[in-house]
């Protein structure tokens, strides 16, 4: 058996265990005898990667990029001439493709692993009081900004930058109590109540505007 | 004897010299006499507004400056008048302060504007508008006069409105009405409390509405009314044995009630989407 012919079967030797015949050419060849003692580290390190620290379908899709980039997932095509330079050798692009991939995956499950041991850190802090756990409740709540209520508070700010923050608070409010009087009105389009009730939301919101567009004060 | 007499003018100048200005203010007053049913605007950015009645058909404002970085613009068109605090170059909250005591006709139409100040109007029996973003408003013993109020998030107290018409939008700033009836009431807030302590009189249409705020109204038990309390979210709670009657939405228990009290010569509505609705027997 030639280094050629080892390297070609290398990838289908089964669970890496060589028949006597490769097991002779590795005997023989330190060349082929690396590769193949690198391949099966690999292999075994990846198997110690747990369920639990199994990749997100993310790092899979990554993987089957890169796999793709490299040109080892495609359709069937006759296979090309194998050239004599060893970078064109596909045996060697497949492990070293592979020996990247697993060294990638690695990595990521590391870290991923890492991220959910700071997470649990952070949830078993104590509370540190309301004052903070009010700010992050408000910003979970907000919507992203019309443009039309940006250029109000964009007005205020530039007039009274001390003001801008209550104009946005009460803003988000009116534009809650909107969204609150829109739903109970198109539940019911016969409750006149719930329609008096969403004229009183925009009526709010006309309140905002006229106070931070009214020139004469800030 | 002569000592005595000096002594105590001397001890009077002082005095009143100390009261009047600290030192940099500047006072003035205006003079004005106009007819019946005047009307009288004042712009005041920083600083309160104090607005009772007078008599006569004169309007007298005096106004105290904190210094020389804001001036009064006074004028006359008729029976209008007109006041604005202007504010000079490197003014601020502090050293542009104006402090205005203001004496109408009592059928005076009063309009007052502020940013921070306390507007406050008593006694008079003519329209009524306050206004500010977070302005204190207090206004009480009005009668037979419109009430109009806007704040963003300033507080608002009205006392011993009588035959009145009132309308008051407060975005998040704490309501409280107390001896309110009229023809006409409304409150109609975002996120603020609305408190309620008067009789319902006055065969009038109260309407009570808030957004995430609690509404607490409390009532005498010989009150007239017919009410109507829904709260999406929250809960409603009664004090009054109410005679059922026929609504138009489907009353579920503990979010809604509706019926009448006496002869139902008003009509109450408290409106709440997530707030508490509480109806009290006094």
């Amino acid at each position: 058996m030639t280094c050629e012919q080892f390297r070609q079967i290398l990838p289908e030797i089964s669970e890496l265990v060589p028949s006597s015949e490769q097991d002779e050419h590795l005997q023989s060849c330190d060349e082929c005898s690396s590769l193949f003692s690198d391949l099966n580290f690999l292999t075994r390190e990846a198997a110690f990667l747990q369920v639990d620290e199994e990749p997100s379908p993310r790092v899979w899709n990554s993987i089957e990029i890169v796999l793709r980039e490299e040109r080892l997932i495609r359709e069937p095509k006759p296979a090309p001439a194998p050239a004599v330079s060893f970078w064109n050798w596909r045996p060697a692009r497949v492990l070293l493709s592979a020996a990247a991939v697993v060294a990638l995956a690695f990595g990521v499950a590391l870290h991923q692993r890492n991220t959910a041991q700071r997470q649990v850190a952070v949830s078993n802090t104590p509370d540190p009081g309301p004052a903070i756990v009010t700010a992050p409740k408000r910003l979970a709540a907000a919507l992203p900004v019309a443009p039309e209520d940006q250029q109000l508070l964009d007005a205020v700010g530039s007039r009274s930058p001390a003001m801008r923050a209550a104009y946005e608070a009460n803003l988000e409010d009116v534009n809650a109590y909107i969204r609150d009087a829109e739903a109970s009105a198109q539940q019911d389009p016969n409750d006149e109540d719930a329609q008096q009730y969403l004229m009183d939301a925009y009526q709010q919101r006309n309140v905002v505007y006229e106070m931070a567009l009214d020139r004469s004060l800030p | 004897m002569q000592s005595r007499q000096r002594a105590a003018k001397l001890v009077l100048v002082v005095m009143v010299a100390g009261a009047t200005l600290a030192a940099g203010e500047v006072r003035k007053e205006f003079r004005y006499t106009v007819g019946h049913h005047a009307s009288v605007s004042i712009v005041n950015q920083y600083g309160p507004i104090s607005v009772k009645p007078a008599p006569g058909l004169q309007v007298i404002v005096t106004a105290i400056l904190a210094s020389d970085k804001v001036e009064v613009d006074a004028s006359q068109n008729g029976d209008r008048v007109d006041v604005v605090s202007h504010l000079l170059p490197d003014a601020n909250e502090d050293n542009a302060r104006v402090e205005y005591q203001v004496q109408v006709p009592v059928d005076a139409s009063v309009s007052l504007h502020s940013s921070t100040g306390v507007l406050h109007a008593e006694r008079l029996r003519g329209d009524v508008t306050l206004e500010g973003p977070s302005a204190s408003v207090d206004v009480h013993d009005i009668t037979d006069a419109h009430v109009h109020v806007k704040t963003m998030n300033g507080p608002v107290t009205l006392v011993n409105i009588r035959q009145g018409h009132v309308e008051i939008a407060s975005v998040s700033g704490e309501v409280n009405l107390r001896q309110v009836s009229g023809s006409f009431v409304q409150v109609n807030s975002t996120s603020g409390k609305i408190n309620y302590d008067g009789d319902f009189g006055g065969a009038g249409r109260y309407l009570l509405t808030s957004h995430t705020g609690d509404i607490e109204a409390i009532a005498p038990s010989y009150a007239s009314i017919e009410v109507v309390a829904r709260s999406e979210k929250g809960t409603v709670e009664n004090d009054f044995p109410l005679q059922p009657e026929h609504t138009s939405f489907v009353v579920k228990a503990g979010s809604a009630f509706a019926g009448t009290v006496g002869k139902a010569a008003s009509s109450v509505k408290l409106f709440s989407f997530s707030g508490k609705i509480h109806l009290k027997k006094r």
